[in-house]
């Protein structure tokens, strides 16, 4: 045992002396951006080591280390529902060693009344999206609908009485259904889950609800073992992987909504360093070996640089708006 | 039969059993830390895998998940504090041995009973997968709301001397559980405006506060004496009326922790405490657990060891994973470009068959170094009490700061432990809260969502079998008792 004590306190030693390294960022603010990275890149992830947001963290750190020449670490800073750890790449050093990983929730929860005011994606400067996954309405094989429009007049024949599940009140799959009864003139009873996409999923292979709104990926491999079936995806473009299944456009739905992931620094971070962290992290999103692991992750790949994520942000902050307000409006 | 023989085969390779080997040891390791769980150490480990063959990196997660679930015991039995939530319930009678100096022997039955848990597992993970895998998708919002109500119940066999503080307490830790955003409309409960709020307290700092800070606020407060008690340890292996003891609790709480592994949704802290309520309600002696017995042990480790095969078995049979280390191996799979599912069975069985050999042999190494490392694990309670208990403190606010890198769960750890202090001052048991954080949130979203879907008709957890039988076992469970005492009162006049 005394050895486990001396290994335990070997590790803590080691611990502390990284924690004092953090405390040491450099006096005075000389660095050139010509030499940037000259120390590791931290990567802020708000959700969970295990989780989709985390994977892709992750997987472009792992390139990225490579490209800058320097360690590219991911630290998981969850609570709040993403709040907690979003604050704190927002409102780090703006020196551009600190990254925040950001997701949709950035835009919608503050118009749930669930992140203060200051918590707003203009405080960020983007750097690149690296994910999208789209909503998506998923059904049994064995249900009566096979199009987005037959679901939809049944729906509204039967107002209030067609069950769909989501992962957890206020994400973006309950956004995703919220926003289809706007845009088709229907109403659901909507039943959210939490604990991310699965619960869901095995309560529609059971069938005790009609019908999910989370990823097509979420469903992919019981699609694929031909237990359910999606009917229509909420993208600009079929998916690859699914690519007989139609958009909501395609079915005269026009809504184009879900979640997506990517990189952003504080809004005050210097441009010089700003376009560097945006040349190499594009590098390392276009990089096979990250858009290998998204796909075998079964997440979207879609990137987009700095300028064209801040006009993604725009769009969904406009879209957003109107779906929060029936959000709250149903839930109170 | 052909497929197992494959699947052995292929385990008998060095690679694989030193991989296995590595993950058990590490999951031991993880597992006995406080703060540290299956969980954390399945996810930590997941990046490794990435660029190993699927079947090395499937394995070696497998053998930190076994490991990870079995090693939370050795804490709770050497120094009162459950390594992992899993081991919430081996704390009650495990601890009471380690203070009559026989920790060595509750390590021991609790190597033999998880060992035992763990294979009975493995063999139903073989054998039954495809009946039960069905099962699993019966559950639905009512039957889970049924079976946290049930759990709840459990309340009684774990409140030790007083029903009344028992119940008390637990009923604080479901008010504790209402903190956070509701599950179903998103407003938020009790937060005063934090965001840190927001999910709620979370479980493990809450925990690790209740049992493990007392002991040191005791300490800081009454000052340590160099007295420590000596740990025994003549033998490693349990003799063999212990094994009569507890053979037939281990059996079937192994199976009862198949059982509830299975179910997706409740895993192994739940598994652990239904056990350890269902052994001492079918005891001959049930007042005589929580006092150090040897089927108080052996219940709670047979089952949530019992976990480990279990939750494999949607997650290969269905893709739908039986607990929150499932949820994450199957990430595992899916990144190796692997659908768990019947494709996985029809594209991979020889895949499938090595994952379950792998399974078997995961538990026997856990049984091997368990029982080898019990003079080892002894010894970190003959460490003076002056180095254990700053120790213990350092390892609790690195376990606490780990879960979330969050300060804020460092000081909800530290105030939970003068929560606790003053609790164990006026004899209150800590367990009913940490149970009742378990099973709230659990009963409570299900209660909802089960009545959104029956359009608010209390109807729903009548009609369904499985939630019925829940409902009868739960009030059973809370009038049986009292209908005893009445009748044997009826006897006596």
């Amino acid at each position: 045992m005394k050895v486990r004590i001396k290994v335990i306190a070997l590790l803590l030693c080691i611990m502390l002396t990284g924690v004092c390294f953090i405390g040491c960022s450099p006096t005075g603010s000389t660095e050139v951006a010509s030499q940037f990275p000259e120390k590791p890149i931290t990567i802020i992830c708000p959700y969970g080591a295990g989780g989709g947001t985390d994977a892709v963290g992750r997987a472009v750190a792992d390139v990225a280390k490579d490209i800058f020449g320097q360690p590219v670490v991911v630290e998981n800073k969850t609570g709040g529902v993403g709040v907690v750890g979003m604050t704190a790449s927002m409102n780090a050093k703006p020196d551009g060693y600190t990254v925040g990983m950001v997701a949709v929730e950035l835009v919608s929860l503050p118009k749930m009344g669930l992140a203060p005011d200051t918590f707003t994606y203009e405080n960020y400067k983007p750097i690149a999206l690296l994910n999208a996954d789209p909503c998506a309405i998923t059904v049994g094989i064995d249900a009566p609908w096979n199009t987005l429009q037959e679901f939809l007049e049944y729906a509204k024949e039967h107002p209030g009485k067609v069950t769909v599940g989501n992962a957890g009140s206020g994400s973006i799959w309950h956004l995703g259904a919220i926003g289809l009864e706007e845009a088709a003139g229907v109403e659901f009873k909507h039943i959210p889950y939490s604990g991310g996409a699965n619960p869901v999923v095995v309560d529609l292979l059971g069938g005790h609800i009609d019908a999910v709104a989370v990823s097509p990926a979420e469903v992919g491999s019981h699609v694929e073992a031909g237990k359910l079936k999606i009917l229509g995806i909420a993208a600009e473009e079929r998916s690859e992987k699914f690519s007989d299944v139609p958009t909501y456009k395609e079915q005269g739905i026009d809504l184009v909504l879900g979640t997506w992931r990517g990189l952003a620094v504080p809004k005050d971070t210097p441009d010089e360093i700003v376009s560097i962290l945006e040349e190499k992290f594009m590098e390392a999103a276009n990089d096979p070996k990250f858009v290998e692991f998204l796909e075998n992750a079964g997440l979207g790949h879609e990137v987009l640089n700095s300028e064209e994520f801040v006009a993604k942000m725009q769009k969904e902050d406009k879209l957003l708006d109107a779906i929060c307000e029936k959000y709250l409006e149903t839930t109170e | 039969m052909d497929n197992l023989l494959i699947g052995l085969a292929n385990i008998m390779n060095l690679k694989y059993i030193l991989l296995i080997m590595a993950g058990v040891a590490g999951g031991i390791s993880i597992g006995s830390l406080p703060g540290l769980t299956a969980t954390m150490g399945v996810a930590l480990l997941l990046p490794v895998t990435f660029g190993m063959e699927a079947t090395s990196g499937f394995l070696i997660l497998i053998g930190i998940y076994v490991g990870a679930v079995y090693g939370g015991s050795v804490a709770a039995i050497l120094v009162r504090t459950p390594g992992t939530p899993a081991a919430a319930a081996t704390v009650f009678d495990g601890n009471e041995f380690a203070k009559r100096g026989e920790g060595g022997r509750a390590i021991g039955i609790s190597t033999t009973s998880s060992a035992i848990g763990g294979i009975i597992s493995a063999l139903m993970l073989i054998f039954v997968s495809p009946y039960l895998a069905n099962f699993a998708l019966k559950f639905s919002s009512a039957e889970y709301f049924a079976l946290a109500f049930f759990g709840l119940t459990i309340i009684a066999s774990i409140s030790a001397k007083s029903l009344v503080k028992g119940l008390a307490v637990g009923m604080v830790g479901l008010l504790i559980s209402c903190i956070g955003l509701d599950p179903m409309t998103g407003y938020s409960r009790f937060t005063f405006g934090s965001y840190y709020l927001f999910s709620g307290f979370s479980l493990i700092p809450v925990m690790i506060g209740l049992f493990a800070m007392p002991q040191i606020y005791n300490s800081i407060l009454e000052g340590v004496s160099e007295f420590h008690i000596k740990q025994h340890v003549t033998r490693v292996l349990p003799t063999k009326a212990d094994m009569k003891l507890m053979l037939p609790t281990a059996i079937r709480s192994g199976f009862l922790g198949t059982f509830i592994g299975s179910i997706p949704g409740a895993g192994a802290d739940i598994a652990a405490f239904t056990a350890y309520n269902e052994a001492k309600r079918w005891s001959k002696h049930p007042e005589k657990f929580g006092t150090g017995i040897v089927e108080g042990v052996a219940a709670p480790e047979a089952a949530n060891n019992g976990v480990t095969g279990g939750a494999l078995i949607p997650l290969l049979t269905l893709g739908v994973p039986g607990d929150a280390v499932a949820a994450i191996l199957l990430g595992a799979l899916t990144l190796q470009g692997l659908q768990p599912g019947p494709i996985l069975f029809r594209d991979h069985i020889e895949l499938v068959y090595t994952i379950f050999a792998g399974v078997l042999v995961a538990n026997i190494f856990m049984f091997i170094m368990g029982i080898l490392g019990i003079r080892l694990f002894t010894k970190v309670v003959s460490v003076p009490k002056y180095y254990l208990m700053p120790t213990i403190f350092i390892l609790c606010v690195v376990g606490s700061y780990a879960i979330n890198n969050s300060f804020f769960d460092v000081l909800v750890m530290m105030g939970f432990g003068i929560v606790g202090y003053f609790m164990q001052k006026v004899d209150m048991s800590a367990s009913p809260i940490v149970l009742a954080m378990i099973l709230g949130p659990m009963a409570e979203e299900n209660l909802r969502k089960a009545l959104v879907m029956s359009e608010g008709s209390a109807s729903i957890f009548l009609t369904s079998p499985i939630s019925l039988f829940f409902i009868v076992a739960a009030v059973g469970t809370v009038v049986w008792p009292m209908m005893k005492a009445m009748m044997n009162r009826n006897k006596e006049n």
